[in-house]
């Protein structure tokens, strides 16, 4: 098919009004199986016979290795062998951004839990004693924890090459901020901070690794792109790409964080199998995983506006600096998105934003569910209410009055041609919240428990950013007996694209039943679909599946047409029944359908590529292309505070989102309910403690506080606004990140709006609060 | 040590060391998989089973402690009309996302049903206070058992 | 399998007689419900060699009334305790209490005297137990012996008991006529460890103070009864000048310490805000004051 005849297609599909699956609440392929115990994850496929791997890591935040002493550990009965860097046939390189991290620590450790080696036991228990006794000489190194202090610092390196702690920069360059703030009637200047956040995803890091008689290896990962994991165990291993297989099973959620480690534990776990020619087995324990696999980013981000005597903003200044702790990873393109969203959703004539990502000898940071953009759009909303206070203006109209709309220009000089409903869903979730009373009847009050609400709006790009390369693959295959067969590389984490999203989808192009349709997801078997991340799971993820199935339907509009006599735009397929539109009375069903294709000689099988066309990009300006769609989301939120012990309770929260067509109500509504109370932790209880080694204290599910279920607070309906996206699959945008990403700042302007002082630091603790009311 | 207990309903008998902990026992030994192991520490509700009809962390407990006793997984509850109902609703109402906590959530609930079929919604959050969820917000699954309590009730 | 357990020699008692006769051996350490010990011992902090399981003594599971006492079985479990409309009735600051700890999957093992015993500064039956004056009752082969349970804590992880005896009983004088209030402050609203919990009983006759008692747990090395709130208040008018006056002393009594969960300087301030609370509310329950 011609690329002209894909966009004709697409562009058909696209302004689809009738729906028999797709925005219905269908209930997921999945949950079933999971609900009654019978779906399998990592450890269900541990087996005996497979060898055990455990992990020693540094005790220290910097020193260099002098030597690994096994000796003791030779002793543990069950005791294999423990492999270090040296034993890395390929490249012991798995820096995901720039090349500067082993898999295991080779000369020198940069963190308290870096994987130093890899202990292989017959079991569980003699791999935990033998880890033990593997002893690790060290030649401790002055280290730097705070970003602050290691920008400025050059005799402290975590990286001696670099000659800089500096790992990566970013800028916008728009305008003139220095004319901006001239013209401006207020300007403002806050500094705000935000804390790590572990994602704790229930299930912790795991994998297997199976080797075959030809050197080959099937992994069970738990990783959130299949094709990065074949790649980075083929760079460590020193083998071809295809000689890796990796199948991730249903994981126990993601949150990005197994984008970063599921593909290192599954290098792990290879690494093992290859070497020892046996099957391996490898689980990080609750502890050593909030030890060792990246958190969300520290930062500290200074922002500086100004806005005229009507509230429209005039000019941003803002630096935002990211803790990145001991490595890169996916620092440099976190720091990037934080940097395009600076501004918050709104039209800024002049910005200048600079951003610095930089090590520290701390555990590195990396992918987690709304990737830099929570903290930068905190601080962004933060500004929004104190220019508001300064004019004398309500929150909501000085949002209203510089909001995006179709047109508008971001920061980084992209036109935001069409797909713009943040304006709507804005107006619409103060409607509902029933803004403008409650904002008046709480200012009013007084004495110790305090409400308070508060508006958080976030933009968010969606996918890949820039001219980075990104397409979406899959096969549509239509079996014999009628059942279609779907191969996607993206993976089931929990937000349920494949098993959902897809389905409906393919069901609804091809008419076919939903339950005859079959996705089989997350393996390198499939086509690189691209990784389940950036909240592209559907929007993009599933655009592959949606072209193929779009052609398959050309196939059989047609062949359908020849065998009711009629033409092919008069064909409709309906949930397993094939009609002529004109004649009703002519119709077949599908199944008979399929199996003249088969007679007739008519192929059954698509493979779907789309190819996202994407623009240029100035890195030295900032300026150009930053993404190929943008989804928005509002919160608007009610707290109480208890100004006495500081204790802030969430009340209520209203969200609206527009990302596009919704394909399946109930799964947006659980993925903003989620990602609302995820950001609920960053917000209030959710933070690491270091020890003066840069040692995270609390690595535990006592003393790093999540949500409980009598903490999660009332979260209304969510209001759709369908400004549809004209790649997406029926105008789908993304969904998976968005609630987290205002959440923080509805809660913390709730909060500021409660106790009337401005909260600039995150988590929003007790202590700060009474501080806060303190006037400290 | 000889251990013996009924596990969903039929007999178990096993010779297992004192320091064995019942998860590991259910897990490895018995291949009872549904119960899922989250943090080994009591404090994520994952690994939750029915000890005697009442739901225990059976990461927290040694085998040999539930000699005698009557265990109950997710497997066995799910063969049950109750445990069955939970299940749908779970799913239908969109309270299933990861599903890693959700055989621990549907054992929490089929007892905290069985307890106290007139919870309240607030009763029905404090019953699964110890049961943490990463993935939903809790909304639906609240929902979801509410839905089923008020069809028990009746 | 995230941890490895140490090894240890097994004996399940059948009864309370049984159970002393194995501790006369004097090295044996109690698994009573087993969910601090477990943990305890995964992460190395306890490592016995010797483990005597008592959770077979129905015998130690009970709430009986008399004489304007109530006696608790050391082997009742938690979540039976907070079920019990006995202890509901005529214990309600134990039973607001224990109706914060934990989880319910582990108030289904977890055990009063197991609680006590692993003495935690943070140990959440304390506070209300201190309020009541409760009594532990310690059992060994050759006898019982009874202790205020304020002498029963010695420090963090430190008691009274012996390693031959076994919490036999809290007897636990009721409280008639007394404003009871309780309150726990977590990092979060449910299963978690306190940050600052505190209970308060306290009667106002002709406007006096004639009786007040304060315990409060985890802002010092053990649950602590604020004795010099208490003297300073006690005999003193009901008034809102006299509570914050008396509720500045609370220094005194306590002595927290900076943690992953709190600072030192926000319990104490927390403290005080938890204290006047009580006692503003406790002035308003009698009848007085506007507080």
């Amino acid at each position: 098919m011609s690329s002209t005849d894909l966009e004709r297609l697409m562009n058909k599909w696209l302004s689809a009004q009738e729906f028999y699956v797709v925005g219905k609440k269908v209930e997921r392929a999945d949950t079933i199986e999971k609900a009654l115990g019978i779906a399998r994850y990592m450890e269900d496929y541990y087996m005996r016979d497979m060898l055990v791997i455990k992990q020693v890591t540094s005790k220290y935040p910097h020193a260099r290795i002098l030597s690994i002493d096994d000796s003791q550990a030779k002793k543990v009965k069950g005791f294999l062998m423990n492999i270090t860097a040296k034993n890395i046939p390929g490249e012991n390189q798995v820096g995901y951004s720039i090349p500067d991290q082993p898999l295991l620590a080779d000369k020198k450790v940069r963190y308290v839990g870096e994987p130093v080696s890899l202990v292989v036991a017959s079991d569980f228990d003699s791999a935990l004693e033998a880890a033990q006794l593997v002893k690790v000489n060290y030649d401790p190194l002055p280290y730097v924890l705070d970003p602050l202090e290691a920008m400025k610092r050059n005799d402290v390196l975590v990286h001696e090459e670099t000659g800089s702690n500096i790992a990566f920069r970013t800028k916008v360059r728009k305008g003139d901020v220095e004319k901006g703030f001239s013209e401006s009637h207020v300007v403002v200047e806050n500094t705000y901070r935000t804390s790590h956040q572990d994602h704790i995803y229930l299930e912790t890091e795991a994998s297997i690794a199976i080797p075959n008689l030809e050197g080959k290896l099937t992994i069970l990962s738990p990783s959130q792109y299949p094709h990065l994991t074949q790649k980075i165990v083929s760079r460590v291993l020193g083998l071809p790409a295809s000689s890796i297989r990796v199948v991730v099973p249903y994981l126990g959620g993601g949150f990005g964080g197994k984008d970063d480690q599921g593909p290192l534990t599954s290098a792990k776990a290879a690494l093992v199998a290859y070497l020892t020619k046996r099957p391996t087995f490898i689980e990080y324990s609750r502890e050593e995983s909030i030890a060792v696999h990246p958190k969300r980013e520290a930062t500290v981000i200074r922002y500086k506006s100004g806005a005229d005597a009507e509230g429209k903003l005039k000019a941003i200044e803002v630096e935002i600096v990211h803790d990145t702790g001991a490595y890169a990873n996916r620092g440099p393109f976190i720091l990037w998105r934080a940097t395009m969203h600076a501004s918050g959703p709104y039209v800024v004539p002049n910005a200048k934003v600079d951003g610095y990502c930089i090590y520290t000898n701390k555990v590195y940071q990396g992918s987690f569910r709304g990737f830099g953009n929570p903290s930068v759009q905190f601080a962004a909303e933060s500004q929004m209410d104190v220019l508001a206070e300064k004019l004398g203006i309500d929150p909501l109209e000085i949002r209203l009055k510089n909001i995006l709309t179709p047109g508008a220009t971001t920061i980084t000089g992209q036109v935001l041609d069409s797909s713009v409903g943040v304006k709507e869903a804005l107006e619409a979730a103060a409607l509902k919240a029933g803004w403008k009373e409650k904002r008046k009847a709480y200012s009013s009050m007084e004495g110790r428990f305090r409400k308070g609400i508060g508006i958080g709006v976030a933009w968010h790009g969606i996918s890949t950013s820039r001219g980075v390369p990104d397409w979406s693959a899959g096969t549509v295959k239509i079996e014999l007996d009628g059942s279609v067969s779907v191969l996607v590389g993206i993976v089931e984490m929990g937000q349920g694209s494949p098993t959902s999203s897809h389905r409906q989808i393919v069901a609804e192009i091809l008419g076919v039943p939903l339950d005859l349709v079959h996705v089989y997801f997350g393996t390198s078997d499939a086509p690189d679909t691209g990784a389940t991340h950036a909240s592209r799971g559907t929007g993009v993820g599933a655009i592959g599946v949606y072209v193929a199935s779009i052609e398959l339907r050309e196939r059989l509009n047609s062949l359908a047409a020849k065998l009711l006599n009629t033409d092919p735009e008069d064909i409709t397929i309906v949930d397993g029944v094939v009609r002529s539109k004109k004649d009703p009375s002519k119709s077949m069903p599908w199944k008979d359908l399929v199996k003249s294709a088969y007679s007739k000689g008519v192929s059954t099988t698509s493979s779907g590529y789309f190819f996202l066309p994407k623009g240029r990009f100035d890195d030295e300006m900032g300026q150009g292309f930053a993404y190929i769609s943008y989804s928005y989301m509002v919160t608007i939120t009610e707290v109480e505070v208890d100004t006495e012990l500081g204790t802030v309770k969430v009340l209520k929260t209203y969200p609206a989102i527009a990302a596009g067509k919704i394909i399946n109500p109930v799964q947006v509504e659980g993925q903003i309910e989620g990602a609302f109370v995820q950001g609920m932790g960053l917000a209030l209880t959710e933070e690491f403690k270091f020890s003066e080694k840069g040692e995270i204290i609390n690595k535990d599910l006592t003393d790093y506080v999540i949500p409980t279920s009598m903490d999660a607070p009332e979260i209304a309906e969510p209001i759709f606004i369908e400004d549809r996206f004209k790649y997406g699959p029926f105008g789908a945008k993304g969904v998976g990140e968005m609630a987290l990403i205002p959440a923080p700042s509805s809660i913390a302007n709730a909060v500021s709006h409660a106790i009337g002082k401005r909260v600039t630091h995150l988590p929003i603790t007790p202590e700060r609060v009474l501080k806060l009311l303190e006037g400290r | 040590m000889k251990v013996s207990f009924k596990l969903n309903g039929s007999p178990v008998e096993l010779d297992v060391p004192p320091n064995e902990i019942l998860l590991d026992t259910l897990r490895f030994r018995l291949g009872v998989r549904g119960p899922k192991r989250g943090c080994e520490r009591a404090e994520c509700g994952t690994c939750t089973v029915l000890l005697d009809g009442k739901p225990v962390y059976s990461c927290n407990i040694f085998t040999v402690q539930v000699d005698g006793s009557e265990v109950n997984t997710i497997e066995g509850i799910a063969q049950k009309e109750l445990g069955k109902e939970l299940a749908e609703s779970f799913s239908r109402e969109g309270a299933v996302q990861c599903g890693f906590c959700t055989p621990g959530f549907i054992t929490t609930s089929y007892a905290l049903v069985k307890e106290n079929p007139n919870a309240s919604e607030l009763e029905i959050k404090k019953y699964l206070e110890g049961n943490l969820c990463r993935c939903t917000g809790y909304k639906k699954i609240v929902e979801a058992v509410k839905k089923v309590i008020s069809a028990y009730r009746k | 399998m995230y941890y490895k357990l140490p090894e240890f020699e097994y004996k399940r008692a059948e009864n309370l007689h049984q159970a002393l006769d194995v501790l006369k051996e004097g090295d044996w350490k109690i698994l009573a419900g087993g969910t601090d010990l477990i943990l305890d011992m995964k992460i190395g902090r306890q490592s016995p060699k010797k483990i005597l399981d008592i959770t077979r003594l129905g015998e130690l599971r009970y709430v009986r009334a008399y004489n304007g006492k109530m006696f608790i079985g050391g082997g009742s479990r938690l979540q039976e305790l907070l079920e019990n409309a006995l202890v509901k009735e005529k214990l309600p600051l134990l039973s607001s209490a224990i109706y914060e700890m934990a989880s319910w999957q582990i108030r289904n093992v977890a055990t009063i005297a197991g609680n006590i015993c692993n003495a935690s500064p943070a140990a959440d039956s304390a506070p209300p137990l201190l309020i009541y004056d409760a009594k532990v009752k310690l059992s060994s082969s050759s006898g019982s012996r009874t202790l205020p349970i304020s002498e029963f804590f010695l420090g963090p992880r430190k008691t009274a008991i012996s390693s031959y005896e076994l919490l036999e009983e809290i007897e636990v004088p009721t409280l008639d006529g007394y404003f009871q209030w309780y309150y726990k402050l977590g990092r979060r609203h449910a299963f978690t460890l306190s940050v600052v919990s505190a209970a308060v009983a306290l009667k106002i006759e002709n406007g006096i103070f004639s009786d007040v008692r304060i315990a409060l747990g985890s802002v010092a090395p053990k649950p602590v009864r604020a004795y010099t709130v208490e003297n300073e208040l006690k005999g003193k008018e009901a008034n809102v000048s006299e509570i914050e006056r008396a509720v500045e002393k609370v220094a005194e009594d306590i002595s927290p310490i900076s943690d992953v969960r709190a600072s030192a300087e926000y319990r104490f301030k927390a403290t005080k805000a938890l204290l006047k609370e009580a006692l503003f509310k406790g002035m308003k329950y009698f009848g007085g004051g506007s507080g």
